[in-house]
C-alpha cells in the first residue's frame, strides 16, 4: 500500500512543479509582449535574448513563491484533508481497531506512521502504569537497543509542555523558542532523547496516555496547520485503541498471576487430600499392623521358652519388618503433604541432601547405585522449610535413581556463588537422558514417562523451588545421561521476613 | 501391684495390650473412650495410662488434659497410630510423658513402662 502511495506522491509533485513552470513561463511571455507593445521601438528589445533573460529572472523571483502557494491550494482547497497519507492513516485506525496485543499495535502505528510520511524517526511513547514514567513502546527508524533505554520521568519538561498543552501538536523549535534558555535547554534534551521535531500528544478525553513523536528525513519537510489538524484527528483514536491494549496486556500479567495461584492452590489441595487420605488410611491399617507385628513380637520374645525353630524365628523377624515398612508408607504420605506448613529454618543444605540421601539410601544400596558427592566450602545456611527442601531434593535424586537404573552412578554437587548470591545444587547421573521433546515438559503437571507415574514429583520441585525465587533447569543428552540444576538465592533475612529466635523453635517449651 | 490402664477405641488393641501386659505380671484394666477412662481412673488410679490420641468422643488429648489436671501423679503416654506433628507437640506440652507410634515395638513399650511405673511408685513409697 505504502510503496503505491509513494509514487502517486512523487507523480503528483511533479505535476504540481509542472503546473508552477507554466504558470511561470506563461508569466514571462506576457510580460514581454507587454514589453514589446509599450516599447516597441526600442530596437534590442526584440532580440531573443531578452525574452529567455526576463523568463529565467520571473522564474528565479516567483518559483518558491508559487510553489508554495500551489501546494497549499492543492492541499487546502483541492484534496482538502484527503492526500494520500491521510487516508493511508485513516485506513491504518480502522486495522488499529482489531488489534489488542500492545506490541504489535504500536508497531504498525510507527511503521506505518514512518513510511507513509517519509519520516526518519518515529517512536511510540506510552507512560508505565507501573513506574511512573514514560517509555518508547514501538519505534521506527531506532535501534532496538537505543529506544529501549529511553526513559522520561513523569516531571521532565517535555511532558509537562504537553500535560498542560492538550492534544495540540508540538513543533519542537517553536516549543523551544518560548522558553528561558535554562529550561530551553531541558526541553531541547527532551526532544533529543526521543530524536522528536514534532510530537503528537495522544490524548483519550481529559487522560494523556502517550505521545508520537518524529523527525522528517534531512531535507527537513515542514508541516504546516492542516497537517496538524489532521494529525490531532488521527491521534484520538489512536490513543483509544493504545488504551484498550494496555488494559489487555495488563489483563493479561494479572490473568497469569491468577493462574500461578491457581496451580498453587491445586497443589495445596493435592496435599491437603494426601493428608487426609494417609491420616485415614493409617488409622485403619495401623491398629491391624499394631496386632499383627505385635503376635509376632511377643512370639520372638517367648523364642527361648519355646525352642523356636530357626526358619520360624526367621519368618516373625520378617513380619515385624514388613509390618512397620507398611506403616511408613503412610507415615511419608504424611510428612510429605504436611510440610509446607511447617516453619523455616537456617537449614545447612549439605546436611538436607545427607539426609535425603539416607531416606533413600537402601533402595539405592539394593540396585547398587553409587551415589557421590562433592559440597563446596563457605557454604551459608539457606532461610526455608526443611521439608520442603527435602522434598526438592529428594524428587530429583528418586528422579535420577530410576533413570540410571541398576548399577548407575548420580553425583550431588552443592556451591555457592557468593558475587551472585547463589547457591547452586547440581544433580547429574549416567541414565537414560530424556528426550528433546521431553524436556520442555519435564515441569509440567502430570507429565510422566513412567507407566507407574502421576507426574507430580518434578512440578512440585518446580513450585518450591519458585517460591524461594530460585530457578530449575533441566539438561541431557538421550543415553548419555541428564543434569537437573538448582539456584537457589540468598536473599538475606529480609526476603522471609524476620528469622525467628531459634530459643523459641525448640519443640517442648518447659519440658 | 503395677497397674496399667489401656485406652484405645480399637478393642482388639485393648485386648492385645492386656494380654500382653498381663503376662508380665501388671494389673492392666482396659477403656474403650475418654470418658470411661476417666471414670476408671476415679474408681482406682492407675499408675501409667497408654492412651491413644485418635479416638471418637472424647479424644486423646482431651483426655490427657483432664487426667493430668486431676492427677498430676499419674503418668501418661500417648499411643498414636500416625498424627500431625502440631498433634503431638500440644500433647506434649500438655503433659504427655512420651508418645509411641504404631505398630507399637513391644520390647521399647514394656521397658517405657516398666520404668514409668517403678518410678511412680518409688515416688508414692518415699512420700
Amino acid at each position: 500500500m505504502s510503496l503505491y502511495m509513494k509514487k502517486n506522491k512523487k507523480l503528483m509533485r511533479k505535476a504540481l512543479i509542472a503546473a508552477s513552470l507554466f504558470l511561470l513561463g506563461s508569466l514571462a511571455v506576457s510580460l514581454y509582449s507587454l514589453l514589446v507593445k509599450r516599447f516597441g521601438s526600442v530596437e534590442w528589445l526584440h532580440h531573443p535574448l531578452m525574452l529567455v533573460s526576463i523568463m529565467t529572472l520571473i522564474s528565479v523571483l516567483a518559483f518558491k513563491p508559487l510553489d508554495i502557494a500551489f501546494t497549499q491550494l492543492f492541499k487546502n482547497y483541492l484534496f482538502k484533508k484527503k492526500s494520500y497519507g491521510h487516508i493511508a492513516l485513516m485506513n491504518l485506525t480502522e486495522e488499529l481497531a482489531l488489534i489488542l496485543d500492545l506490541q504489535e499495535l504500536g508497531n504498525l502505528i510507527v511503521n506505518t506512521f514512518g513510511e507513509v510520511l517519509h519520516l526518519k524517526t518515529v517512536a511510540l511513547v506510552i507512560g508505565s502504569r507501573v513506574r511512573g514514567d514514560f517509555e518508547i513502546a514501538s519505534a521506527y527508524g531506532w535501534n532496538v537497543s537505543d529506544y529501549r533505554r529511553v526513559r522520561l520521568p513523569e516531571d521532565s519538561p517535555l511532558i509537562q509542555l504537553i500535560r498542560s498543552g492538550g492534544p495540540h501538536v508540538l513543533v519542537r523549535d517553536r516549543a523551544i523558542r518560548t522558553l528561558a534558555w535554562q529550561e530551553a535547554n531541558r526541553l531541547t534534551h527532551d526532544f533529543d532523547s526521543l530524536r522528536a521535531g514534532w510530537v503528537i500528544p495522544l490524548f483519550l478525553k481529559e487522560d494523556f496516555i502517550g505521545a508520537i513523536a518524529f523527525s522528517a528525513q534531512g531535507d527537513q519537510r515542514v508541516f504546516d496547520e492542516v497537517d496538524f489538524h489532521f494529525f490531532r484527528e488521527f491521534a484520538a483514536p489512536v490513543a483509544k485503541y493504545i488504551r484498550n491494549a494496555m488494559t489487555v496486556q495488563e489483563l493479561k500479567i494479572v490473568n497469569s498471576e491468577l493462574q500461578d495461584i491457581q496451580s498453587q492452590l491445586i497443589q495445596s489441595t493435592k496435599l491437603t487430600a494426601i493428608e487426609q487420605l494417609a491420616t485415614g488410611i493409617a488409622h485403619e491399617i495401623h491398629n491391624p499392623l499394631t496386632i499383627i507385628s505385635g503376635k509376632a513380637q511377643v512370639l520372638l520374645m517367648q523364642k527361648k521358652d519355646q525352642n523356636l525353630d530357626q526358619r520360624v524365628e526367621e519368618v516373625l523377624k520378617t513380619i515385624v519388618k514388613q509390618t512397620t515398612r507398611a506403616a511408613d508408607i503412610t507415615r511419608k504420605l504424611l510428612m510429605f503433604s504436611q510440610g509446607s506448613r511447617a516453619p523455616k529454618e537456617p537449614l545447612s543444605l549439605g546436611q538436607t541432601l545427607e539426609d535425603t540421601i539416607a531416606l533413600i539410601a537402601y533402595q539405592t544400596s539394593l540396585e547398587g547405585i553409587e551415589i557421590t558427592k562433592s559440597f563446596g566450602d563457605g557454604i551459608p545456611d539457606f532461610y526455608a522449610n526443611v521439608h520442603e527442601m527435602r522434598e526438592v531434593f529428594l524428587n530429583l535424586i528418586l528422579n535420577s535413581v530410576q533413570s540410571v537404573g541398576s548399577h548407575g552412578k548420580i553425583h550431588i554437587e552443592l556451591n555457592y556463588d557468593s558475587k551472585d548470591e547463589l547457591l547452586s545444587v547440581q544433580i547429574s547421573d549416567t541414565g537414560r537422558g530424556i528426550d528433546k521433546d521431553h524436556i520442555d515438559k519435564l515441569f509440567n503437571p502430570f507429565f510422566t514417562t513412567r507407566n507407574d507415574g502421576v507426574g507430580l514429583g518434578l512440578f512440585v520441585t518446580k513450585q518450591i523451588v519458585h517460591r524461594y525465587g530460585g530457578s530449575i533447569r533441566a539438561e541431557s543428552r538421550p543415553g548419555e545421561g541428564s543434569l537437573f540444576i538448582v539456584q537457589l538465592p540468598i536473599l538475606g533475612v529480609s526476603g522471609y521476613g524476620e528469622v525467628p529466635d531459634r530459643s523459641s523453635l525448640t519443640l517442648f517449651p518447659g519440658v | 501391684m503395677k497397674k496399667l490402664l489401656v485406652v484405645d477405641d480399637e478393642a482388639e488393641i485393648c485386648d492385645f495390650l492386656k494380654t500382653f501386659f498381663e503376662e508380665r505380671d501388671y494389673d492392666v484394666r482396659t477403656a474403650e473412650s475418654g470418658i470411661r477412662a476417666l471414670e476408671m481412673i476415679a474408681e482406682d488410679k492407675p499408675h501409667v495410662v497408654l492412651l491413644d490420641i485418635h479416638m471418637p468422643g472424647m479424644d486423646g488429648l482431651a483426655t490427657l488434659k483432664e487426667i493430668k489436671s486431676a492427677y498430676s501423679d499419674i503418668k501418661v503416654v500417648m499411643v498414636t497410630a500416625i498424627e500431625t506433628q502440631e498433634k503431638i507437640e500440644t500433647a506434649m506440652r500438655h503433659g504427655a510423658d512420651n508418645y509411641i507410634t504404631k505398630p507399637l515395638s513391644l520390647e521399647y513399650l514394656e521397658k517405657d513402662v516398666k520404668e514409668k511405673i517403678d518410678h511412680v511408685i518409688d515416688m508414692q513409697e518415699s512420700r
